[in-house]
């Protein structure tokens, strides 16, 4: 019983830490990036990457992060900012961004699964129960995730414009605030949070040129639900992935597998605001 | 757009002429052909149809659809394991037909019940189109033995027909699908979807049924589909999981948006094109052709919007004489108004509000509103900005909007229901903004207020559109009757809000609901409208319930004014009473609220 409640609060960790990145582009942007499981590939491939350069794994992550930010501003100035007044376009641009991303790596790393040293390996007790240390420390990664990006938007001058562009964009560009800038910085941001999160997440996995797509589904539902709110993304992931969690673990790992797409159809389509309000 | 310019029969006749040759081509082609190139082509004309259909759900209607291969997939099964489980032969194949087109649709109305519903962003539509092929995968792994999980099933009986009776079986499935499919897009009904894909909201304040007609869509859209993979199984003997997966269905989008959206024939020879290609392609050089193909979409997408057909046809057309178009001429006639008399009749007053109350979190925009609306009555709703005049006509247009309060519409009760549905009691509302179909013709956008009350006609055109006096009225005041094929972008501001008010009383309203009627206008078109208003009421019996800041248009035309004051109802008299008012020009001079209230 109790490795499943740790099952069920590294799983709303993981996550949290996987779709916050596709949140913020969508809370400032309005564009739903579906080329974040590309992005996350990328980190997946940037931890193993630096695991086979003999670069300490520790490190993986912010290398991933770094990447990433300077990945997404590239895109964003060539294929994201010409189409902001066609979001629809836009899903499908980074769509096939998305696809030109993970042929990359099928043609550098061929097709297949390749492997990712952890930082942390091996098991830990905490209170009386054996568990993997390295997932327990990417929930407590996730915590302090959550409380970085509340706090960037609620006491910087960056997280003021941003919320600005959120609530009402036009407004914001009348007061001065460089929507443009912020997108793009948002964007930036989004990317090298999805690359973290990818090299954050591959040691417990592997990586393969499409590793990222499971993840991109369920990020979208968890975000879609979330409305724009990081409390609220903590609040869905731990009822979502909490689901998932007894699902697999007491029916069958399948039925598990769709548990957070169907919950979450099903709740937004009784109460299209989801969590955002609750 | 030369479409709208072509007549009855010529699009009927073009039809025919391209079916025809279409069909000619699919005989004749086996006899051309390389066995190696007939097979793929198999494939490939079924898929193609498969893509017309999101052709139609997404270049015409708008809706972004990632699982059209779900259907694709629940067709080829139906096939699979009917033969393989159950039996074979003929009255097994029609059984398994039925199986295929019959789930189909169910699942097809499954999701459309969830992802099509009136405030659903079209974001959330298509990520629900996106996850129904990933659970049906999922539901297929876990199938076991029965679906053959990751490996399919395989090696079922099947008629082994030769290679051409196959490709003549897809061909023809091809011309016809594509033919009907060329006809609904150009019929009245096809303009009711383009009319979605440009303003669902406004489609909806006119009383068309936009959930449902999208739902209906998807299912015959599933129902063609689920066909196409049910061919495609009898033919290759093989079923996989890949077939109803999500990478078949975005390359379906991805050889719809190459091909050019809302074309249709252009998507259909992009994925004839793309899919032999990357079959004889993929051989040699499978990474580097996908991602050539990823990077020819993001190209497309980003400096293409309208893919490559666009290209083409306007080369056609360069080389081509230029040819005559005859101009869609249509003709109006009156309608009997019955329907908007219903307000006068009977001693139950057409609008009926009670307590009212509106609140966005802990912010109470109208709250307590009482408020009767009578036949023949112009009631004047005033008050200063963010009195809560524009959100009072959203609670009544829309059974969703309101927090508490109850609300007759001639004396039913509108409970929750849909804008679309509120249209059905009676309510006809225009906007503050002008908010019209741009791309539209006048006589299109007329036809489609009429939708409600006339239907439509599913493959093809009616050249006469029914108008109940006052709409005619309008159209005669503002000269919009002299430019019925005209484009509304094209329009002069005052002939655009003309149009959208003839627009609102074609739907045959007995409550009216006028935000701001005549904002922007000049002087003889306010007098215009003023006297149309006031015949509304005098001769056909409306309720009418106009927001105005222009005092002295109010004055003249309303028999009763309601002044709205932070969200509550300040006062309701005559016009002389009111702007006699201390209290009201408190308000309005903006004195502090202790000194009104």
């Amino acid at each position: 019983m109790g490795s499943v409640t740790f099952d069920i609060l590294t799983t709303a960790g993981i996550l949290f830490v996987v779709a916050s990145g596709l949140m913020i582009i969508l809370g400032v942007m309005k564009l739903l990036n579906f080329a974040h499981g590309a992005f996350l590939t990328a980190g997946g491939y940037a931890a193993y990457l630096t695991g086979a350069a003999g670069i300490s794994p520790w490190f993986s992550v912010p290398l991933a992060g770094i990447v990433g930010v300077a990945f997404g501003l590239v895109v964003e100035r060539t294929i994201i900012r010409p189409l902001y007044s066609r979001p629809l376009d836009a899903i499908l641009a980074t769509w096939g961004l998305g696809i030109v991303i993970s042929q990359i790596f099928a043609l550098t790393f061929g097709r297949g699964v390749q492997f990712a040293p952890s930082p942390l390996s091996g098991t830990i007790e905490v209170l009386g129960i054996e568990y993997s240390a390295y997932r327990l420390a990417v929930s407590v990664i996730a915590v302090l995730l959550a409380i970085a990006l509340i706090g960037l938007l609620s006491l910087t001058r960056f997280g003021l414009n941003a919320r600005a562009v959120i609530v009402n964009e036009d407004l914001a560009r009348g007061l001065g605030i460089d929507s443009t800038r912020v997108r793009a910085i948002t964007f930036g941001l989004g990317s090298g949070l999805a690359c973290a999160a990818g090299a954050l997440i591959t040691p417990l996995l592997s990586v393969d040129p499409n590793m990222g797509l499971p993840w991109l589904v369920n990020s979208f539902m968890l975000v879609l639900i979330s409305g724009v709110s990081f409390p609220s993304l903590l609040l869905a992931s731990l009822i979502l992935g909490g689901t998932q969690v007894l699902i697999s673990t007491f029916i069958s790992p399948i039925l598990g597998g769709m548990t957070i797409v169907v919950l979450a159809a099903m709740i937004l389509r009784l109460n299209p605001k989801g969590f955002s309000r609750a | 757009m030369p479409k709208s310019e072509i007549t009855l029969s010529r699009t009927h006749r073009t039809a025919l002429v391209g079916c025809l040759v279409g069909l000619c081509a699919v005989a004749v082609a086996p006899f051309f052909l390389d066995t190696y190139f007939t097979n793929v082509l198999i494939r490939t004309l079924l898929l193609a149809a498969v893509v017309m259909t999101v052709d139609i759900l997404w270049g015409y209607t708008g809706i972004l659809t990632f699982g059209q291969s779900a259907f694709f997939g629940i067709g080829a099964y139906a096939c699979g394991l009917v033969f393989t489980h159950y039996g074979f032969g003929p009255g097994w194949a029609l059984g398994g037909l039925a199986l295929a087109l019959g789930s189909a649709a169910i699942v097809a109305a499954g999701t459309g019940w969830l992802a099509f519903f009136h405030g659903s962003s079209p974001i959330y539509a298509s990520i629900i189109t996106l996850a129904l092929p990933i659970v049906l995968t999922q539901v297929i792994y876990s199938g076991g033995s029965y679906t053959g999980s990751s490996s399919g099933l395989s090696g079922f009986p099947t008629y082994f027909w030769s290679l051409e009776v196959w490709f003549w079986i897809a061909g023809s499935f091809l011309v016809s699908t594509t033919t009907a499919g060329w006809l609904l897009v150009r019929s009245d009904f096809g303009r009711v979807l383009v009319a979605i894909r440009e303003n669902e909201d406004r489609s909806a304040y006119l009383g068309i049924p936009v959930s449902r007609i999208k739902t209906m869509l998807m299912v015959f859209a599933a129902m063609v589909a689920s066909v196409a993979g049910f061919a495609y199984a009898a033919f290759s003997n093989v079923v996989a999981p890949e077939l109803a997966g999500f990478q078949l269905g975005t390359e379906l989008l991805i050889w719809t948006a190459l091909g050019g959206r809302a074309t249709l024939l252009g998507p259909v020879f992009a994925a004839i094109g793309i899919d032999t290609m990357s079959s004889w392609l993929s051989g040699a050089m499978p990474f580097i052709w996908k991602l050539l193909t990823g990077i020819a979409f993001v190209g497309v997408i980003v400096a293409l919007p309208r893919g490559l057909a666009p290209l083409i046809s306007g080369l056609w057309n360069r080389l081509r004489p230029q040819r005559h178009a005859i101009p869609f001429e249509a003709n109006i006639v009156k309608a009997s108004a019955t329907r908007m008399l219903q307000g006068s009749f009977g001693d139950a007053p057409p609008l009926r509000i009670e307590g009212l109350s509106r609140r966005y979190g802990s912010l109470e925009v109208l709250s307590g509103v009482n408020l009767v609306g009578k036949g023949t009555e112009l009631l004047g709703v005033i008050g200063p900005n963010g009195a809560g005049k524009t959100t009072l006509m959203r609670c009544i247009s829309d059974g969703k909007e309101r927090t508490t309060g109850t609300l007759y519409i001639n004396n039913v009760e509108i409970a929750s229901s849909s804008p679309q549905q509120v249209v059905g009691l009676g309510v006809g509302r225009s906007f503050q903004n002008t908010n019209l179909f741009e791309t539209l013709t006048v006589s299109e956008c007329l036809k489609l207020a009429r939708y409600r009350i006339d239907g439509t006609s599913l493959f093809s055109r009616s050249d006469t559109i029914a108008l109940p006096q006052p709409s005619l009225d309008i159209l005669q005041a503002t000269g919009l009757d002299k430019k019925l094929s005209e484009q509304t972008q094209n329009l002069s501001h005052g002939m655009k809000r003309g149009l959208e008010l003839a627009m609102v009383l074609a739907t045959e309203p007995s409550v009216l609901l006028l935000d701001e009627p005549t904002a922007g206008l000049t002087r003889p078109e306010r007098m215009a409208i003023g006297s149309v208003l006031t015949k509304l009421t005098r001769e056909f019996g409306l309720c009418i319930v106009l927001i105005e800041h222009d005092l002295d248009f109010v004055r003249a035309i309303s028999d009763r004014v309601v002044v709205l004051h932070q969200g509550a109802i300040l006062m309701e008299g005559t016009v002389e009473e009111v702007v006699a008012s201390d209290l009201v020009k408190a308000v309005y001079a903006g004195h502090k609220e202790e000194e009104v209230a």
